[in-house]
């Protein structure tokens, strides 16, 4: 009991409280919950893909097709598991590994909330953009490793795509680091006190200076998609030119490796750009609907949220026709209605209340990204290799150099201003 | 270019415009997938399907009065009818009818030949079997109509 009673009354992350037993509980429900995250987002993804083909997508597996990842994930395990004869065994069995590894150690640092998070570090995005960048040498090893021609190709390809959309990410990044020293007067690079900063100025970064926050986020956000090797910039896996890059070599479990890292590292990435630009685990519109009763009813629409939802089930469930074959479906959309209002009902005690929204508020920003990946998928073509190095270069590295040399020079002008109205008063 | 084309790229509007189509296309009224088995298409009018022979509803007795007119008709010669004349009522009455299925291109030519409206190309899709010995088709399959392999869990 006693360590419950500390965490509960603990103000701080793990990391800084020095809890060995809070973190490793933290680390395990990071590594499972980004895991059914993954579960999840493949079944939307075919979903949502295929509406906007105007296809229905998986409709067999369960209902609606929802267990479909289920049985993607079970057929994956009891696949053969193939190395081919003439590839580096050892590092072909470490890419993986690696890649696995680089996109579950950003999640160490990514604030789910003020005290929701594994530690802080206070080089937190220094750290980030590093561990992130490290997911490249997976990718080349397990390219290089094959021994073929495609795999080759595409790590080629990765590692030129990636390394030079970093710089344009890495630009847009310090352009927001210099934000968080506006009024405060220090600067942070700590995942945690970017939020914060965010918090005191009452602005989320991508409104500061507008158009320049907007600027650099949109840049972010478009590097992030070319480094996370989703469409329209998945050219290393480019299904008709190079089979599917890389992984082509990869079977089974070490495919379905690449592809839980591939997920990951894309949640990592938005949570990345939800913490420096859109506030973190912050509530939306702090100013306009501001003050303590708007925080409170914010504050409210989780709990809202789950009983809605456990409430359509509830409702679905009762209005579904009875029939036998329905039966099953019957039962478990009403066991997961009770569950889903339990919780919800849970959330309205105002200790759970307060700690659950930084959770949701985050969980709902990044899910909003997933949701555009999985948008941009669906819309844009593929670009040829000529016009990613274009874009990369050419449009992307000199708007966000631009954009923080202006940022550089505002915020100056704007501390020096704020400054001289205090001296003279 | 123009100065609105610039503006236009700037603010990425043709991006936008390709993402609201995406995005509206979600609507579950634009599905255009079937559910095969469970939702089945409408056939229109004057499909050429699986070929049937006509039963009269009053009698229960075949309308084909064994003219061989369909086997002339057939450009593939897959047609055979037998018949022979009844002494009492001395019309000609059909006992064998064979349609060989596979070799049919369902050019509708033999129902055009047919002067009962016997012979008839149905609006019936379902023929696929898994070897040619079923293709062959008797009076019975003809009249009773081909039924689908059923699958069962």
């Amino acid at each position: 009991m006693a360590p419950i009673l500390e965490y509960l009354k603990s103000t701080v992350t793990p990391g800084e409280a020095g809890s060995v037993l809070w973190m490793t509980v933290y680390v395990l429900v990071i590594f499972g919950g980004a895991s059914l995250a993954t579960m999840v987002m493949v079944w939307m993804e075919r979903k949502i893909l295929a509406h906007m083909q105007v296809r229905l997508g998986p409709m067999r597996v369960g209902p609606h097709g929802l267990l479909q990842p289920v049985a993607d994930s079970l057929k994956l395990l009891i696949k053969e598991d193939v190395i081919p004869r003439d590839a580096d065994r050892l590092v072909f069995w470490f890419a993986p590994l690696m890649v696995v590894m680089t996109a579950f150690t950003m999640y160490i640092v990514l604030p789910f909330g003020r005290t929701h998070a594994v530690t802080d570090i206070n080089i937190g995005i220094l750290f980030l953009l590093g561990v992130s960048s490290l997911g490249v040498l997976g990718v080349i090893m397990g390219g290089w490793s094959s021994n073929s021609h495609y795999p080759l190709l595409g790590a080629l390809r990765s590692s030129a795509q990636m390394v030079s959309y970093e710089i344009p990410m890495g630009l847009a990044v310090v352009s927001a680091v210099l934000m968080t020293s506006l009024k405060t007067g220090t600067g942070t690079m700590s995942m945690l006190g970017i939020v914060e900063a965010q918090f005191l100025q009452r602005q989320w970064f991508a409104f500061t200076f507008f158009p320049l926050g907007l600027i650099a986020f949109v840049v972010f956000a478009i590097a992030m998609i070319a480094e996370t090797n989703r469409a329209p910039f998945d050219l290393p896996e480019a299904e008709s030119e190079l089979v599917a890059g890389f992984m082509t070599e990869y079977s089974g479990f070490r495919w379905s490796l690449f592809f839980l890292a591939e997920y990951a590292s894309m949640m990592a990435v938005s949570a990345i750009a939800v913490t420096l630009w859109l506030g973190g685990w912050l509530r939306p519109f702090p100013n306009a609907l501001g003050g303590h009763g708007w925080d409170v009813a914010f504050a409210l629409v989780p709990a809202l949220l789950f009983v809605g939802i456990g409430g359509a089930c509830l409702l679905g469930a009762l209005r579904m026709p009875t029939i036998k074959e329905l039966k099953i479906q019957r039962f478990g959309l009403a066991g997961f209605g009770f569950l889903v209002l339990a919780l919800g009902l849970v959330m309205f005690v105002p200790t759970v209340r307060d700690r659950v929204q930084d959770i949701f508020w985050f969980v709902a920003k990044i899910a909003c990204f997933m949701y555009l990946y999985i948008w941009y998928r669906g819309t844009f073509p593929r670009y040829r290799f000529d016009q990613l190095m274009k874009v990369g270069w050419k449009v992307l590295l000199p708007i966000a150099l631009g954009v923080l040399l202006i940022t550089a020079t505002i915020g100056v002008r704007h501390e020096l201003w704020t400054l001289i109205v205090e001296v003279t008063r | 270019m123009s100065l609105m084309a610039i503006v236009r790229r700037f603010l990425l509007v043709d991006f936008f415009q390709g993402m609201a189509v995406t995005f509206r296309s979600q609507h579950p009224d634009q599905v255009v997938t079937e559910q095969y088995p469970l939702e089945r298409p409408t056939i229109v009018e004057g499909f050429r399907g699986q070929p049937r022979l006509e039963v009269d509803p009053d009698t229960g007795l075949t309308k084909c009065i064994a003219c061989g007119l369909c086997v002339t008709a057939c450009p593939e010669k897959l047609i055979a009818v037998e018949g022979e004349r009844n002494p009492e009522t001395k019309k000609k009455q059909m006992t064998t009818f064979s349609y060989d299925v596979s070799r049919c291109m369902f050019c509708g030519l033999c129902q055009e030949a047919c002067p009962q409206e016997c012979l008839k190309l149905s609006q019936g899709y379902e023929m696929a079997l898994y070897s040619r010995d079923g293709m062959k088709l008797t009076r019975e399959n003809l009249e009773q109509g081909q039924k689908p392999t059923e699958y069962k869990r």
